[in-house]
C-alpha cells in the first residue's frame, strides 16, 4: 500500500536526507538568477530576466512582484508554484493589517512564507515548493532594510546580500568579496548589476532591478538606467584592465631599462 | 446626528461627512475621518452603527486592496460597488449583520467617467447623481434636486455643498458642526476645506 | 529505476524536473494545433481538427450551437473564447471549471471576468495538479482570447505546468514550432482583424498536415467588439461559413470537390 495516494512523497532515505526537498532545490537552481543587496538605507532586488520573445508581451512575464506596500519578493524556481506561495502571501499581509491593523515585518512575512514551504515538506501526498524566494523590504516605522531569504525546505534566514537561481554560488562568492556594509544608493545598485553579470552574458536587456528606498517606496529602473550602469561597468572594467596593463608596460619597460643600464654599463665609455 | 451628502460633478465626485463621534447624548469626539480611501480612485463614506461601521469598513478596504495587489489593477468603481454590496447583503443574512449605510465615490480610469453609489444596510444599491445619508436627506436631497448640475466645476459642486450643510445646521435640531470633504477625480483623492 | 520519478505522483527528480509535466506538455505536441493571433481590433483563433471520419455526424454542429461543435473552439465567457489542444476529456473539464469561475465573478463583481484573471484561475487549478499527491497534471494547453477594459483585446497562452503569458501571435499543438517561426516572420504590430484572419489562414494551411483545408478540419473563431454596443462579440463560425471563408481567401477545396461533397 506504499503506493497509496496520500503517501507522503518527502520522507526521510536511510541515510538521513529528504531527497524531494533536494530535488526541489535542484528545480530552484534551474531557474534564473535573482540577486538582493542591501546597503545603508537602500535594498535592491535584481533579476535575471529571460528573453522576452518576439511575440511574446512583456507584461505578462513578472519576476519581481509587490507583496504589500513596503515589501516585494523575487524568486527563482517553478513560476506557477510561485504564484501560488505569493498569492498565499498577499492574503496573509493584508489579513494582518485588518487583525492587528498594522502591516507586516519583513520577518513575519518571510517566516509566514517559510512556515508553508515547510508544511509542503512534511504533508501527505504532496511535493514541496520547487522555489526559493528574496524577500526585501523596510519594518513599519524602521529605516532599516532587510533582506531574507527562503528556501523549499522551509528554512529561512537574514542577509547582507544573497542570490538564488542559476548560478548563485558564482555570484554569491561575488558578492561575498565585494560587499561592503552601508553601501550607498547608487553603489547598491551597482553592486547588484555587477554581480548579476556575472552570470547574465547579454547585458542590461536581460536584468530587471527593482529599488526599495524607504517604507513603500519601490522604483523599478528601466532599460537605458541600467544600460547606463551596465556601460559604467564595463568602462570600469576597461579601465582597470588598462591601468593593468600599462602597470605591466612600466615594469617591463623598467625592466628592459634596467637591463640596458646594465648592458650600457658593461659597454665601454 | 450622523450626515453625510456626496454628489457627482464634470469629472469629478464629492463625499462630505460629519465627523463626530456619538455616544449616547453625548459627543465623545469632532475629528473622526469617516470616508475610507479604499483605492486610488475610490471613496467610501460610512455611517451607521458605531461598532458595525468601522469593522465592515476596514473589511472591505483590506479586500479592495487585496485584489489591486494580486492584480496590479484596482477594482474599477462599478465592480467595487457590486462586491460591497454582495458583502453587505450575505451578511444581512447571517446571525450578525453589519447595520451600515454607505456613499461611494469613485473615478473610472478605464472609461474616465466619475460614479456614485448609494447603499443603504439592507443591500441597497442604487447609482445615482447625487446622494444622503442621515437625517442631513431631509434637507438636502430637495436643494440637491434644485441646485445640482452634472456639469458643474468643483468650485460650483463645492457651494451647492456648502447650501446643504448650512441648511443642516440652521433647521437640523442636533446638527454636526464639522465635517471632513473629498474629491476624487483623475489625478486621484484629495481633501479639500470648506 | 527511472520508473521512481515518472510513473507516480508528480514529485521531483534528482535533476529537481517533474516529468508528469512534462510528459503532458509531449502529449500536447500531438495534438491539433490551435493558433491565435491579436490585432487592434479584434483577435483570431483557428485550430485545426483530429477527430474526423465518415461516419461523424456533425449536424449538431452544424447548427453552430452555442460554443461551436465542441471539440477545439470554446466559449468560456460572452468576452473570452478559447482553444484547446491536448486531451479533449481534460479539456472538457477545464472548460467547465473555466465558465464557472467566469460566471462566479459575474456574480461577485456584476462584471465580465478580466482575461487575466481567469487565466490566472485556470493556471492556479493546473499548479494545484501538480502538487497535490495522487494526481496527475492536465493534458491541455489553452488560447485564450479576449477582451477587458483594463488592457482591451488580449491572447493568452497557458500549459500544464501553471504558467501562462501574454502574446501578440503564437501557437500551440503539433507543428506548433513551424507555425511559431512564421508567425514571427509575418507578424506586423499594425496588423488589421482581415490581415489577422487572413495571416491565421495561411499559417494553418502551411503546418496542417491535409493539403486542402475545409471546415471538417478546421475550426475557427474570432472575437471583435460589436460596433454599436461597443461590448465584446465572440463569433464561432459554422463549418459552411469555414468553408466560405476559405473560398474567398483562396484557400479553399476546388470548385467540383464541394460539389461532389454535397
Amino acid at each position: 500500500m506504499s503506493r497509496s495516494y496520500d503517501r507522503a512523497l518527502t520522507v526521510f532515505s536511510p541515510d538521513g536526507h529528504l531527497f524531494q526537498v533536494e530535488y526541489a532545490l535542484e528545480a530552484v537552481r534551474k531557474g534564473t538568477c535573482a540577486v538582493g543587496v542591501r546597503g545603508k538605507d537602500v535594498v535592491v532586488l535584481g533579476v535575471e530576466k529571460k528573453s522576452v520573445l518576439q511575440l511574446q508581451d512583456p507584461r505578462t512575464v513578472r519576476k519581481v512582484v509587490m507583496l504589500d506596500d513596503h515589501i516585494c519578493l523575487a524568486f527563482a524556481g517553478l513560476t506557477a508554484d510561485g504564484r501560488v506561495l505569493i498569492d498565499k502571501a498577499r492574503v496573509e499581509c493584508q489579513s494582518h493589517r485588518l487583525t492587528v491593523e498594522d502591516p507586516v515585518t519583513v520577518e513575519y512575512i518571510t517566516r509566514h512564507i517559510a512556515t508553508i514551504q515547510q508544511k509542503y515538506t512534511q504533508s501527505g501526498g504532496v511535493r514541496p515548493f520547487g522555489i526559493s524566494t528574496l524577500i526585501v523590504g523596510f519594518d513599519p516605522h524602521s529605516p532599516r532594510p532587510r533582506l531574507y531569504q527562503t528556501e523549499p525546505s522551509g528554512i529561512y534566514s537574514e542577509w547582507k546580500a544573497n542570490a538564488i537561481g542559476r548560478s548563485s554560488k558564482t555570484v554569491r562568492e561575488f558578492l561575498e568579496k565585494n560587499h561592503k556594509d552601508d553601501l550607498s544608493r547608487d553603489d547598491a545598485i551597482k553592486l547588484t548589476v555587477k554581480s548579476l553579470l556575472e552570470v547574465v552574458q547579454t547585458g542590461a536587456k536581460n536584468i530587471e532591478i527593482s529599488v526599495m528606498e524607504s517604507y513603500g517606496k519601490v522604483t523599478s529602473l528601466d532599460l537605458a538606467q541600467i544600460e547606463a550602469i551596465v556601460s559604467d561597468i564595463e568602462r570600469e572594467k576597461e579601465a582597470e584592465a588598462e591601468r593593468k596593463r600599462s602597470r605591466l608596460a612600466a615594469t617591463a619597460a623598467g625592466q628592459a631599462a634596467m637591463s640596458q643600464r646594465v648592458a650600457g654599463s658593461e659597454a665601454p665609455v | 446626528m450622523e450626515v453625510s451628502f456626496a454628489m457627482t460633478g464634470k469629472g469629478y465626485v464629492l463625499l462630505a461627512a460629519d465627523t463626530t463621534a456619538v455616544h449616547s447624548i453625548i459627543k465623545v469626539k469632532t475629528d473622526v475621518d469617516k470616508i475610507k480611501e479604499l483605492s486610488p480612485h475610490l471613496l467610501m463614506a460610512y455611517s451607521g452603527e458605531p461598532g458595525d461601521t468601522v469593522q465592515f469598513a476596514e473589511y472591505v478596504e483590506r479586500n479592495i486592496r487585496l485584489y489591486q495587489i494580486r492584480h496590479t489593477y484596482p477594482l474599477r468603481p462599478p465592480s467595487a460597488a457590486s462586491w460591497i454590496r454582495r458583502s453587505l447583503a450575505e451578511s444581512l443574512r447571517s446571525r450578525n449583520p453589519y447595520s451600515v449605510n454607505l456613499l461611494l465615490g469613485g473615478y473610472d480610469t478605464s472609461t474616465y467617467t466619475p460614479h456614485l453609489y448609494w447603499m443603504d444596510y439592507l443591500g441597497t444599491l442604487v447609482e445615482v447623481p447625487f446622494a444622503a445619508h442621515g437625517y442631513g436627506s431631509y434637507f438636502a436631497l430637495s436643494l440637491l434636486d434644485r441646485y445640482h448640475d452634472p456639469e458643474a466645476t468643483v468650485e460650483e459642486g463645492l457651494a451647492v455643498l456648502r447650501r446643504c450643510l448650512d441648511e443642516v445646521s440652521k433647521r437640523l435640531v442636533v446638527s454636526p458642526g464639522k465635517y471632513k470633504v473629498k474629491i476624487v477625480d483623475k489625478d486621484g483623492i484629495r481633501e479639500v476645506e470648506l | 529505476m527511472a520508473r521512481r520519478y515518472d510513473s507516480r505522483t508528480t514529485i521531483f527528480s534528482p535533476e529537481g524536473r517533474l516529468y508528469q509535466i512534462e510528459y503532458a506538455m509531449e502529449a500536447i505536441s500531438h495534438a491539433g494545433s490551435v493558433l491565435g493571433v491579436l490585432s487592434k481590433d479584434g483577435i483570431v483563433l483557428a485550430a485545426e481538427k483530429k477527430v474526423t471520419g465518415k461516419l461523424l455526424d456533425l449536424s449538431g454542429s452544424n447548427q453552430g450551437g452555442y460554443g461551436g461543435s465542441g471539440e477545439k473552439i470554446f466559449m468560456l465567457n460572452s468576452n473570452v473564447v478559447a482553444g484547446v489542444a491536448g486531451i479533449t476529456a481534460d479539456a472538457n473539464s477545464l472548460v467547465n471549471y473555466a465558465r464557472q469561475a467566469a460566471q462566479r465573478h459575474l456574480f461577485t463583481y456584476n462584471e465580465d471576468i478580466p482575461v487575466e484573471v481567469l487565466a490566472q484561475r485556470l493556471c492556479d487549478l493546473k499548479q494545484g495538479y501538480t502538487q497535490y499527491g495522487g494526481l496527475r497534471p492536465f493534458g491541455v494547453s489553452l488560447l485564450y482570447a479576449g477582451y477587458d477594459p483594463h488592457y482591451n483585446f488580449q491572447l493568452y497562452h497557458s500549459d500544464p505546468s501553471g504558467n501562462y503569458s501574454g502574446w501578440k501571435a503564437t501557437c500551440v499543438g503539433a507543428n506548433s514550432g513551424t507555425a511559431q517561426s512564421l508567425l514571427k516572420q509575418e507578424y506586423k504590430d499594425d496588423i488589421t482583424m482581415d490581415g489577422a484572419i487572413d495571416l491565421v489562414l495561411r499559417v494553418m494551411s502551411k503546418t496542417m498536415d491535409s493539403t486542402t483545408l475545409g471546415s471538417e478540419k478546421l475550426e475557427f473563431a474570432t472575437l471583435t467588439l460589436d460596433p454599436e454596443t461597443k461590448q465584446p462579440k465572440a463569433r464561432i463560425y459554422r463549418p459552411a461559413e469555414i468553408d466560405a471563408l476559405l473560398q474567398k481567401q483562396g484557400l479553399g477545396k476546388k470548385e467540383e470537390d464541394t460539389e461532389m461533397k454535397s
